[in-house]
C-alpha cells in the first residue's frame, strides 16, 4: 500500500470513526452518545480535509467546511434549544440487550460490512476506498444497530445521524465529484432532520411524559382479550 | 416553464400562509394553488405526450413519461384533499383552529416535496426530495398532538428517516458506478443509457441499499409497521395524500433504479422484487382479516397495493410495466377516496373502531354508499379501475408464463378482496348500534370532494382516455425500456 | 554472544533499578494533577529500603504458599524482562526462551500465587480481593488472546522482538486501523490488570473495595517488599511491552555497541514517562467503575481487540 502521509492520517480517522460508532453503541448517558456523535462528525470532517489535500480537491475541503457547520456546530446547538432543560441528565438504566453483547453485535456487523464491501473493494484500486468503504459501511450498520438498541428518543436519532456519518465516509471515497448543491442539500436536510425529531421529543414529553421510545406501545394489533 | 412553476408554486403557497396577514386566507391559498398545480401538470403531460420529454432545466429539471404520470397523480391528489380539508379541518379541536395556518403552510411544503421529486432529474437532489417529503409528512402526522398521533409520528419518523442514510449511501454507490463507467453530468437518462457499461457488483449493492432505504418509505414488509400507525393518526386529508401518493412516489424512486438495473445484464433481481412484493402482499391480506379500525384497514390495503405494483414491476415484461404504472394511477385516486369516506365516516360517527360502527345506511346514507363504492373499488371488483390494472397484471404474468405467481396473487387479492367487505358488510347494514347524536350536517367540501374524487373512479373503470392511455404507455416503456 | 548477554542482564537491572522510581512519578504525577504535593518521586526506594529493614510476622494458619509467593512475585517479572525489547530492538540472548504466550504464562503463574496466597491466609478481606482479582483475570484473557493472536498472525511470529518491526513499516502500517485497535485494546488491558483506574483504585485504603491492593495486605517485612517491588516490576513489564512491542521501537538501541544500549537507557525512561502521563490522565479524568460495569469494560476491550483482528486479517484495510 502506498503510504502516503494524507492517506496513512486517513486510515487513522476511519479507524477512530469506527470506534467512535462503538462508542456510541457503549454508552449509557445522553450526552456521551452526541458526544461521540460530535466526535465522530469532527473525524469525518478531518478524513474530507485530508481527502481534499491528497487529491487536490476543492470540492471536498467545501465538503469538510459544510460538514463542520452543520454537524459538529449546527446539530448540538439545535438538540440544546429544542430539548427540554434537563434531558441531558439522562441515562438508560437497562437496555434490551446488555451493552457487551450489544458490542458484540456491532462487531458482527463490522465483518458483515467488510464482506459486503469486500468485491467491490477488489474492483476499484484506490487505497482511499479500500479503507473508507468497508467503514462506511460498518458505519450505517451499526447506527441501524443502535437504533434498535436504543430505548431513549435522542440517541436513536443520533443513530440516523451516525448512519449519515457512515454514508458520507463511503461517498467522499466513491463519489468525491458530487455536484456541490447535493452535498449542501443534504447538509441542511441533515439539521432537518434534527430539528423536526427534537420538536417531536418534546412534544413527546410533554405529553406522555416520558421520552422513552419503549413506552409509545398504545397502537398495536393485539386482541381485546390480551389488554 | 411549467415544470418550474409546478414546483415553485407551492414554496409559493407555504410561504403565503405564514405570513401573519394571510393567516386566515390560509384554505383558499393553498387549493387555488393546488388546482393551478393539477392543471400545469396536465399541460406537461399532453406536452410529453406529443414530445416524448419536457425540460425546465436541462439536466436538472426534466419530465419524461413516468414522471409526468407522477406529476398528474400527485396533483391530482393534492387538489382533492386540499378540498376536503377545508370543511374536514373546520370540525377539529378548537385549541387547533389557530394553528391551522401551519396545517396548511406544512400542507404546501409537502405538496411542494411530492412534486420535485418527479420532476427531477438530478438523481442525488431526488434523495433530498424524498427526505423533504418524509419531514413534512412526519410534522404533519403529529399535528394532532394527541398520544396515539405522537406515537404514530415517532415511529414514523423513526423507520422512514432511518431509510434515507442507506438510501443515500446506495446513491453514492450508484454514482460511483456511473462514473467508473464514463459518464457526465448524471441524470436517469444518462443512468439508463450506460446501464449496461457499470460494474454489475457495485450496482446490485447500490439498488439492494435504495431497496432497502425507500422501501421503508413505501411500506413494504418487513419495514410496513409505521404505516398503519401513521396512516390512521393522521388528519383524514393528510392520510388521503399519504396513503395515495406518498407511498407511491419512494415506489417510483425504486422503480426508476430497477429499470437501471434491468438494463445491465443482471434480470435476476427481477424474481427478488416479485418475491418481495408478494410477500408484502401476503402480509397485508392476512393483517386485514383482524383489522379494527377503518383507517387502518385503508393504510393495510395501501401495504397490498404497494406489494402488487412492485410485483408487476418485477415481471419486468411490457405488458406487466403497462400494468404496474396503470395500477400506480388507479391506486391513487382510489385510495384517496377511501380515505375522503373514511373522514366523512368519522365525522358522521366519531369514532375509528369498526366494532362501533353499525348500520350506517341508516345514519347517513351518503356515507353508507360511498363506503360501500370506495371498498368494492379498492378491493377490486368490476368495473371498477382497480380490477382492471389487476387483471392486466395477471393476464401479463399469465402471458410471460409466472403461473405460480399469478396463482398466489390471485388468492391473495381475493383475501384481502374477502376481508375488506367483511368489515364494510358489518358496517353499513344493520341495526344502528346506538344513537350517534345529532346529525350534523356534512361539510359541503367535504361532499363536494368525495364526489369529485369518485368520478375518476367511475370513469376508469370502464374506459381509459387515449391521452391518457397514451401517457401511460409511455411511463411504461419508461419503466422496462422494451 | 557475550555482548547480548551483558545487554540481558542490563535490561533486567533497568526494570529492576526503575520500577520504583516509575511507581513514585506516577503517583507524584497524579498529586501534582490535583494541585496537592504529593510524596517525593524516590519515596518507593525509601519504602523498600524501610520494609526490608523489618520483622516478618507470618500467621500460623499459612502454608508454604503464603511464604513462597513473595519470591515467586518478585522473579517472574524477571523472567519477562529477559523476554522483551527493553532497550535493544534486536533479540538478545535470551530473546528465544519463551515467546508472547510464554510470556503471559509466567505473569499469569505470578497472579495466580497471588491469588491463592490471599485465600492462604484466612483474612475475610483477602479471599475478597482475590475472588475479585480472578474475575478481572478471566475476562481479561480473552483480550490477551486476541491481541497476541492478532499481532501474532500479522507478523507471522510471537517472539516481541520480530513482531514490533511490523508496526513501523510505514506510515500506513502505523496508522492503520487495526494498529488503533489493538493499542486501545491493550491500553484497557494494562489499565485493568495494572489495578488502576477505573478498574480499581491503587491509592485506596478501603479493604472493602480493593482488587489488586488486597493481595499485599497480609505481608509484612521483607515479604511485603518483595509483593511491592514485583508489583511495581510487573506494572513496568507491561508498560514497556505495550510502548516497545505495539506502539513503536523509538529509543530502542540499534547498534550493538556499548554506547548505543546506554544511550537507550534515558531514552526508554522518557518514552516511559510520556506513557506515565498519559495514565495520568486517563486516572484523573475519570471514575472508578463499579465492580460489575467492570464485565462492560472489558466486554469493551475484546470487542475492541477482535475489531483489530478482523480490519487486519480482511484485506487492504
Amino acid at each position: 500500500m502506498t503510504g502516503s502521509v494524507p492517506q496513512a492520517l486517513n486510515t487513522l480517522c476511519a479507524g477512530l470513526i469506527l470506534i467512535a460508532a462503538f462508542a456510541m453503541v457503549a454508552t449509557r448517558q445522553v450526552q456521551g452518545v452526541v458526544r461521540f456523535f460530535v466526535v465522530q462528525s469532527l473525524l469525518l470532517t478531518a478524513s474530507c480535509f485530508l481527502l481534499g489535500y491528497g487529491r487536490g480537491s476543492i470540492h471536498l475541503w467545501a465538503l469538510g467546511a459544510i460538514t463542520i457547520a452543520c454537524k459538529v456546530i449546527a446539530i448540538p446547538l439545535v438538540l440544546r434549544k429544542v430539548l427540554p432543560g434537563d434531558y441531558y441528565e439522562r441515562r438508560e438504566i437497562s437496555q434490551a440487550v446488555n451493552i457487551p453483547a450489544s458490542l458484540l453485535i456491532a462487531l458482527l456487523l463490522t465483518i458483515t460490512a467488510e464482506f459486503l464491501a469486500g468485491p467491490l473493494v477488489s474492483a476499484a484500486n484506490d487505497p482511499v476506498i479500500r479503507v473508507n468503504l468497508p467503514i462506511g459501511l460498518a458505519g450505517v450498520l451499526i447506527g441501524v444497530w443502535s437504533l434498535i438498541a436504543r430505548r431513549e428518543a435522542i440517541p436513536q436519532l443520533i443513530g440516523i445521524l451516525a448512519m449519515e456519518n457512515g454514508a458520507f465516509l463511503a461517498g467522499i471515497a466513491i463519489a468525491s465529484e458530487l455536484p456541490l448543491i447535493a452535498e449542501l442539500a443534504v447538509a441542511i436536510d441533515v439539521v432537518l432532520i434534527a430539528v423536526v425529531a427534537g420538536l417531536l421529543t418534546r412534544t413527546i414529553r410533554e405529553t406522555l411524559g416520558t421520552t422513552e421510545a419503549a413506552a409509545l406501545r398504545a397502537l398495536k394489533e393485539e386482541p381485546a382479550s390480551w389488554r | 416553464m411549467a415544470l418550474m412553476l409546478i414546483v415553485a408554486l407551492p414554496l409559493l403557497a407555504a410561504l403565503l400562509c405564514w405570513i401573519r396577514p394571510l393567516r386566515n386566507a390560509a384554505w383558499p391559498i393553498t387549493l387555488v394553488t393546488a388546482w393551478a398545480v393539477f392543471a400545469l401538470s396536465i399541460l406537461v403531460a399532453i406536452r410529453v405526450i406529443a414530445d416524448g420529454r419536457v425540460i425546465g432545466l436541462a439536466g436538472w429539471f426534466e419530465a419524461d413519461g413516468l414522471s409526468a404520470l407522477m406529476l398528474v397523480i400527485v396533483s391530482l391528489v393534492s387538489a382533492l384533499a386540499a378540498l376536503f380539508a377545508g370543511g374536514y379541518m373546520q370540525r377539529t379541536e378548537h385549541e387547533e383552529q389557530s394553528r391551522l395556518w401551519w396545517f396548511y403552510c406544512n400542507y404546501n411544503l409537502f405538496a411542494f416535496a411530492l412534486l420535485v421529486v418527479p420532476a427531477l432529474a438530478e438523481p442525488n437532489l431526488v434523495w433530498v426530495g424524498v427526505e423533504l417529503i418524509t419531514l413534512f409528512s412526519v410534522l404533519l402526522v403529529g399535528f394532532e398532538s394527541t398520544a396515539g398521533a405522537l406515537e404514530a409520528a415517532w415511529k414514523f419518523a423513526v423507520l422512514t428517516i432511518m431509510g434515507a442514510p442507506i438510501a443515500l449511501f446506495g446513491f453514492f454507490t450508484l454514482f460511483w458506478a456511473y462514473r467508473s463507467a464514463g459518464g457526465g453530468w448524471e441524470t436517469w437518462e444518462g443512468l439508463r443509457a450506460s446501464a449496461a457499461s457499470m460494474n454489475p457488483d457495485i450496482l446490485k449493492l447500490s439498488f439492494l441499499l435504495v431497496f432497502v432505504g425507500f422501501g421503508a418509505k413505501t411500506g413494504l414488509a418487513p419495514m410496513h409497521t409505521w404505516l398503519p400507525d401513521a396512516h390512521s393518526q393522521a388528519p383524514t386529508p393528510v392520510c388521503a395524500v399519504l396513503s395515495g401518493v406518498k407511498t407511491t412516489v419512494p415506489l417510483y424512486v425504486i422503480l426508476r433504479f430497477l429499470s437501471i438495473v434491468l438494463a445491465s445484464p443482471m434480470a435476476r433481481l427481477g424474481h427478488w422484487m416479485v418475491v418481495l412484493g408478494l410477500i408484502s402482499v401476503a402480509i397485508a391480506a392476512f393483517l386485514l382479516l383482524q383489522v379494527r379500525d377503518y383507517k387502518r384497514m385503508f393504510a393495510f390495503s395501501t401495504v397490498e397495493h404497494m406489494g402488487i405494483i412492485l410485483t408487476a414491476a418485477g415481471l419486468a415484461t411490457q405488458a406487466a410495466d403497462y400494468g404496474a404504472v396503470l395500477q400506480m394511477l388507479n391506486h391513487a385516486i382510489t385510495k384517496s377516496l377511501c380515505f375522503y369516506v373514511a373522514g366523512v365516516i368519522l365525522l358522521t360517527i366519531g369514532t375509528r373502531e369498526i366494532a362501533s360502527v353499525r348500520g350506517l345506511f341508516r345514519v347517513s346514507p351518503f356515507a353508507a354508499s360511498a363506503l360501500l363504492f370506495c371498498s368494492l373499488a379498492i378491493a377490486g371488483a368490476p368495473p371498477f379501475p382497480i380490477f382492471l390494472s389487476e387483471f392486466s397484471i395477471l393476464s401479463a404474468g399469465l402471458r410471460a408464463g409466472q403461473y405460480a405467481v399469478v396463482a398466489i396473487l390471485a388468492t391473495l387479492i381475493v383475501i384481502a378482496f374477502v376481508a375488506i367487505l367483511m368489515h364494510v358488510n358489518q358496517m353499513a347494514f344493520g341495526e344502528p348500534a346506538r344513537l350517534y347524536g345529532s346529525k350534523t350536517a356534512l361539510p359541503a367540501s367535504c361532499r363536494t370532494a368525495v364526489v369529485a374524487a369518485a368520478l375518476p373512479v367511475i370513469v376508469l373503470g370502464v374506459y381509459i382516455p387515449a391521452p391518457v392511455n397514451d401517457l401511460l404507455q409511455l411511463a411504461a416503456h419508461q419503466l422496462g425500456g422494451h | 554472544m557475550t555482548e547480548t548477554i551483558a545487554y540481558n542482564i542490563l535490561q533486567v537491572l533497568f526494570v529492576l533499578v526503575f520500577a520504583p522510581l516509575y511507581a513514585g512519578v506516577l503517583s507524584r504525577l497524579k498529586e501534582m494533577v490535583q494541585s496537592r504535593r504529593g510524596p517525593s518521586i524516590f519515596q518507593s526506594y525509601r519504602d523498600i529500603w524501610k520494609l526490608f529493614h523489618k520483622d516478618e510476622v507470618i500467621s500460623e494458619e499459612t502454608t508454604w504458599i503464603f511464604r513462597f509467593t513473595p519470591y515467586l512475585v518478585f522473579v517472574m517479572p524477571i523472567f519477562v524482562a529477559t523476554l522483551i525489547p527493553v532497550l535493544t530492538d534486536y533479540p538478545l540472548a535470551f530473546a528465544f526462551m519463551a515467546d508472547m504466550v510464554g510470556a503471559g504464562f509466567y505473569l499469569a503463574v505470578a497472579g495466580f500465587f497471588a491469588a491463592l496466597a490471599a485465600v492462604d491466609t484466612g483474612n475475610p478481606y483477602g479471599p475478597m480481593g482475590a475472588s475479585r482479582t480472578r474475575m478481572v483475570g478471566f475476562l481479561a484473557e480473552p483480550v490477551f488472546m486476541i491481541v497476541f493472536f492478532t499481532v501474532s498472525f500479522v507478523a507471522q511470529s510471537t517472539i516481541p522482538y520480530i513482531v514490533q518491526q511490523k508496526w513501523v513499516a510505514s506510515a500506513a502500517a502505523f496508522f492503520s486501523p487495526a494498529h488503533i485497535l489493538l493499542l486501545m485494546a491493550f491500553l484497557m488491558l494494562i489499565l485493568a490488570e495494572g489495578g488502576k483506574i477505573p478498574v480499581d483504585n491503587p491509592a485506596g485504603h478501603f479493604e472493602l473495595a480493593m482488587i489488586d491492593e488486597s493481595k499485599g495486605l497480609e505481608y509484612s517485612g521483607r515479604a511485603a517488599a518483595l509483593m511491592k517491588w514485583g508489583g511495581q516490576m510487573k506494572f513496568l513489564v507491561l508498560a514497556c511491552i505495550f510502548l516497545n512491542v505495539l506502539v513503536a521501537p523509538w529509543g530502542l538501541a540499534h547498534g550493538t555497541n556499548p554506547g548505543a544500549v546506554f544511550a537507550a537507557v534515558p531514552q526508554i525512561l522518557f518514552k516511559v514517562f510520556l506513557f506515565a502521563l498519559l495514565l495520568v490522565v486517563i486516572e484523573t479524568s475519570l471514575a472508578k467503575l463499579r465492580l460489575f460495569r467492570i464485565s462492560e469494560f472489558l466486554g469493551a476491550a475484546f470487542i475492541t481487540s477482535v475489531a483489530a483482528m478482523v480490519t487486519s486479517i480482511f484485506p487492504g484495510a
